[in-house]
């Protein structure tokens, strides 16, 4: 019951923000109203029994790159000095192709049996999950650190300053 | 090989390869033949061993028939054509006849055409092999696709040979309508060629006639065959209304018109028939039809050649008329007599051809009005040429006598009184028409000629003497004002005279003397009128003595004995032919009768005559209007509609790549767009569909 | 509670997210639709995880999540990039592919 009640309000959070950030005129509002979904994906991350993520959710996302897309509308902004203002272009086909495509899935979920009850997970999935990363998952772990490292030369690169 | 090679099979076949041989080293061994008159020699000698070898067949293979073939078109196991030869009592002779005029006519060309440049020569040389072989090929054929396959290449020989001088443009014209107006013909031919293949399944004409002459072949529908085939004879032999491309012929050399346009190719259409009696016998409408065709033929030319005053085109149209007696003839039933005539018209025709080919060398034109009193000059000339033109008419102890007469009584035996009393007054007119000629040629005063100017020798085209008056202008027109008149050389001023010999003429250098006097040919050009006229005279005195019986001799014993024709036939026929002589006789040589008067009186005739009817307008407009109207409208169709069809086509195909081309807009959010929508519709296309 | 709300909300965050990176003309804009959608994926995932007792559904999406923290870094310093070079943000004007 209260899964249910709380997972109805975090998914009005959630969609709500998420309408709000494609359909918000001004970027940086859509942006805020990106953070909250964010959020709000955290929470269902809590209902679903994954803390860790949830965490780890809150951290990157809401936090890191709420952050630079912030830092970037900035610099973007502030360099023409005006507001950032959006029209929306081609709603009426994007809508009907997303709607489409939604009324697609559902008829889909519709037709199969999914699981419709938790089973028992380890009690303690961080530590799960931090063994399991060490061990069985090492080498795209180390792999994903290779390429956070390229990525960080690549932005580096990009964003040099003109000479 | 098919057949045993009996001695008259192997000479039949060493006279057709002969010609072929020579053709073949003149057209490759280009080098020998741009010579000139080695070439010439070579040809001739040729043509000589072929006739000796076409003599040695007939004497030993006259009475048997010998046939040797090879195998030439296999399909489904069977053969369904052969090439060889087939010797029998017509072919043979219609070999020797061949063989004989095409040596006679080679060897008087050397003298002729001495004046040729030597490539031209050569050329020309190669073609008369060339035309021998298909000739030979054409009479010796044992079936009918070899015999079709030899026609066309003797309409080819035509075209090539008439249009010798192909400078000429009136002389390529020539060539060309000579060859459009056989070929409407050998269409016809084709048609009932194959047409009768199917009925029968066989070209052989061996096979073909045991088939007719058993019942075998069924006769409905053969009608169309037989006329389908005579259309073929229509076309080569000149009978109405195709008989426009022969006068038109003589724009070729003369020996050319004596042996293609006398003896042999014109004849090919009458020994087609005569060959293939036996089936045209099965319909005895269509050889109405033929018969009264050829009468119509007969006398349609001779009015034609009474108002001519080309010799050439006299000789011409007296050709058509002689091919409308043959073809009367059979269209009577009595295929024989038309052979005959073939025979012996062969050597009085080529005859008289090759005398006015003297007659032209001489005078330097073929223009009655500029001749007169040649006999003075060249009496050996005019006494062969009038030999010939005796034969012509038809007076016994001569040539044409007992082939006239058998014609005549075989019209009147087989029924025919509307033909023959044309025929009666065609040899009326015959008579009247050559004898016009000669009195006209030879006898009377000469033409008057001033200065006249020689054309250099210009290496290039080596032209010889071309008469042109130096006076000419005002009595040019002067003398085209009188041509609706009857010429009287007498009074006659010197005219503008065309050469009908040479090219164009190269007046450079020239120099102005006296006329040469007419002078008699040398003599590789007498000889051959000899020849001839010997022959003439020998069958005409045998065939007079010794009667109708004699003309198996000539054309084999499959003559069979016809009914004897009324007594009162040899007279009336020989009366009319004396009486054309008197006439002529009167009008143009004791001027007891005014030229002027006989033509008013024939005057409606005489104009339409002049016009040659209209024949070759009608011809003309439905070339012009038919043909070349068809082009056009084909022409019309290809560039508007199948181009526009093309055009437009390629035109949208443009169009629509330009407006595609609008959905590259470049903005990566429109292809993500694409991709979604394109991702989704597969997906709902593989869900929903499949 | 099942399954299939998690997988329905998954599946809604996402046809935004789409809806979004189309419609938007702001580069920094589609890049937030992205976001989105990596967003729907990762509960998907997570849901997934959860009720079918696979830890490895989880490890996968903390990989996820930092590739795309990685893809989100290079993808505004290609926007701040293609400022400087083009002098505009609109995705309208980056049409140098126009056929």
């Amino acid at each position: 019951m209260t899964e249910q009640i709380t997972f109805a309000a975090l998914s009005i959070v959630l969609v709500g923000s998420a309408l709000a950030v494609v359909l918000s005129k001004n970027l940086f509002h859509a942006v805020l109203w990106l953070a909250l979904a964010l959020t709000g994906t955290a929470g269902i991350f809590l209902l679903l029994d994954a803390e860790f993520l949830a965490a780890v959710q809150l951290l990157l996302y809401a936090g890191g790159i709420i952050t630079i897309v912030v830092f970037a509308i900035v610099v973007t902004e502030r360099l023409i000095g005006e507001r950032l203002t959006q029209t929306n272009m081609r709603i009426g086909g994007a809508a009907f192709v997303s709607v489409v495509f939604l009324g697609f899935i559902v008829v889909v979920l519709g037709r199969h049996a999914l699981p419709a009850f938790r089973p028992e997970m380890p009690g303690d999935l961080t530590r799960l999950i931090g063994e399991t990363v060490l061990t069985r998952y090492v080498l795209p772990f180390e792999l994903l650190a290779v390429l956070m490292l390229v990525g960080m030369l690549g932005a580096i690169y990009f964003a040099r300053p003109e000479d | 090989m098919i057949g045993v090679l009996t001695g008259s099979a192997l000479h039949a076949l060493i006279a057709l390869l002969l010609p072929a041989f020579s053709f073949l080293v003149l057209a490759i061994v280009a080098p020998f033949r741009r010579l000139g008159r080695p070439a010439a020699w070579f040809s001739t000698t040729c043509a000589a061993a072929a006739f000796v070898s076409a003599l040695i067949a007939w004497h030993y293979g006259a009475e048997q028939i010998a046939k040797v073939v090879w195998p030439w078109l296999p399909s489904g196991g069977v053969t369904i054509a052969d090439v060889g030869v087939l010797l029998d009592a017509q072919s043979s002779v219609m070999l020797c006849l061949v063989t004989l005029v095409s040596f006679l006519v080679q060897f008087y060309s050397l003298g002729y055409l001495h004046d040729e440049p030597a490539r031209s020569l050569g050329r020309y040389y190669a073609y008369q092999s060339l035309f021998a072989f298909s000739m030979i090929g054409l009479a010796l054929a044992p079936n009918l696709l070899q015999l079709f396959m030899c026609w066309e290449l003797v309409g080819l020989c035509s075209y090539l040979l008439i249009g010798y001088w192909y400078q000429r443009p009136s002389a390529a014209r020539a060539a060309v309508k000579a060859f459009w107006i056989t070929k409407a013909g050998d269409v016809g031919l084709l048609i009932g060629i194959v047409m009768l293949w199917r009925l029968t399944g066989t070209f052989d004409l061996q096979q073909l006639r045991m088939l007719a002459t058993s019942g075998a072949i069924p006769v409905a529908g053969l009608s169309i065959i037989t006329f389908a085939i005579y259309m073929g004879a229509m076309g080569k032999s000149a009978q109405f209304p195709f008989h426009v491309w022969l006068p038109d012929a003589m724009e070729g050399p003369t020996p050319v018109s004596a042996l293609i346009h006398a003896a042999t190719m014109v004849t090919a259409g009458v020994y087609l028939l005569v060959r293939t009696d036996w089936l045209f016998a099965l319909t005895p409408n269509v050889l109405t039809i033929v018969a009264w065709i050829g009468a119509f033929t007969a006398l349609l030319a001779a009015v034609l050649a009474c108002v001519q005053d080309d010799i050439k085109r006299v000789l011409a149209y007296s050709t058509v008329s002689q091919l409308g007696y043959m073809m009367t003839a059979i269209g009577a039933g009595v295929a024989a007599a038309g052979f005959l005539h073939l025979l012996t018209h062969g050597l009085f025709k080529a005859l008289l051809f090759l005398g006015a080919g003297a007659v032209i060398h001489a005078v330097g034109s073929n223009d009655l009005p500029r001749m007169g009193g040649l006999a003075r000059r060249m009496p050996q000339t005019a006494l062969l040429f009038i030999v010939g033109t005796l034969s012509l008419a038809g007076i016994p102890l001569f040539g044409g006598f007992l082939s006239k007469e058998e014609i005549l009584g075989a019209v009147w035996m087989g029924g025919l009184p509307g033909p023959f009393a044309l025929l009666l007054l065609v040899a009326f007119l015959t008579a009247f028409y050559m004898f016009r000629v000669v009195f006209l040629a030879f006898f009377g005063t000469p033409a008057p000629v001033a200065a006249v100017v020689h054309a250099g020798h210009a290496p290039a085209h080596g032209t010889v003497g071309q008469v042109v008056s130096a006076s000419a202008e005002a009595a040019a027109d002067r003398r085209s004002a009188e041509r609706e008149g009857w010429s009287d050389p007498a009074r006659t001023p010197p005219r503008v005279a065309h050469s009908h010999l040479h090219n164009e003429a190269v007046v450079e250098g020239a120099h102005v003397h006296e006329v040469p006097h007419a002078h008699e040919p040398p003599a590789t050009m007498l000889l051959p009128l000899w020849v001839l006229a010997l022959m003439t005279m020998a069958v005409g005195v045998y065939t007079t003595w010794g009667g109708a019986a004699t003309a198996g001799f000539f054309v084999g014993g499959e003559h069979a004995e016809q009914a004897v024709p009324p007594g009162w036939l040899t007279p009336v026929a020989v009366g009319a032919g004396l009486a054309g002589i008197l006439l002529a006789w009167l009008t143009y040589q004791t001027r007891a009768i005014n030229a002027s008067s006989l033509a008013a009186a024939f005057g409606p005739i005489r104009s339409a005559a002049i016009r040659k009817f209209w024949i070759d307008d009608v011809f003309e407009t439905i070339y012009g209007l038919i043909l070349l109207g068809l082009a056009r409208v084909v022409g019309w169709i290809d560039r508007y509609i199948v181009d526009g069809v093309l055009n437009l086509l390629s035109d949208w195909t443009v169009q629509a790549g330009d407006e595609l081309r609008g959905i590259q807009t470049g903005k990566p959010q429109d292809y993500v767009y694409g991709v979604a929508t394109g991702v989704l519709v597969l997906v709902l296309l593989m869900r929903l569909v499949f | 509670m099942g399954l299939q709300p998690y997988l329905l909300l998954s599946a809604t965050v996402f046809s935004i997210g789409l809806f979004g990176v189309m419609t938007r003309r702001n580069t920094i804009g589609i890049l937030l639709g992205v976001e989105l959608m990596m967003n729907a994926v990762n509960i998907n995932l997570v849901a997934f995880s959860r009720y079918t007792a696979a830890a490895s559904g989880m490890i996968f999406t903390v990989f996820t999540i930092c590739i795309t923290v990685t893809e989100a870094a290079l993808g505004l310093a290609i926007v701040i990039l293609l400022f400087r070079v083009r002098r505009t943000v609109m995705a309208d004007h980056l049409d140098l592919l126009k056929g």
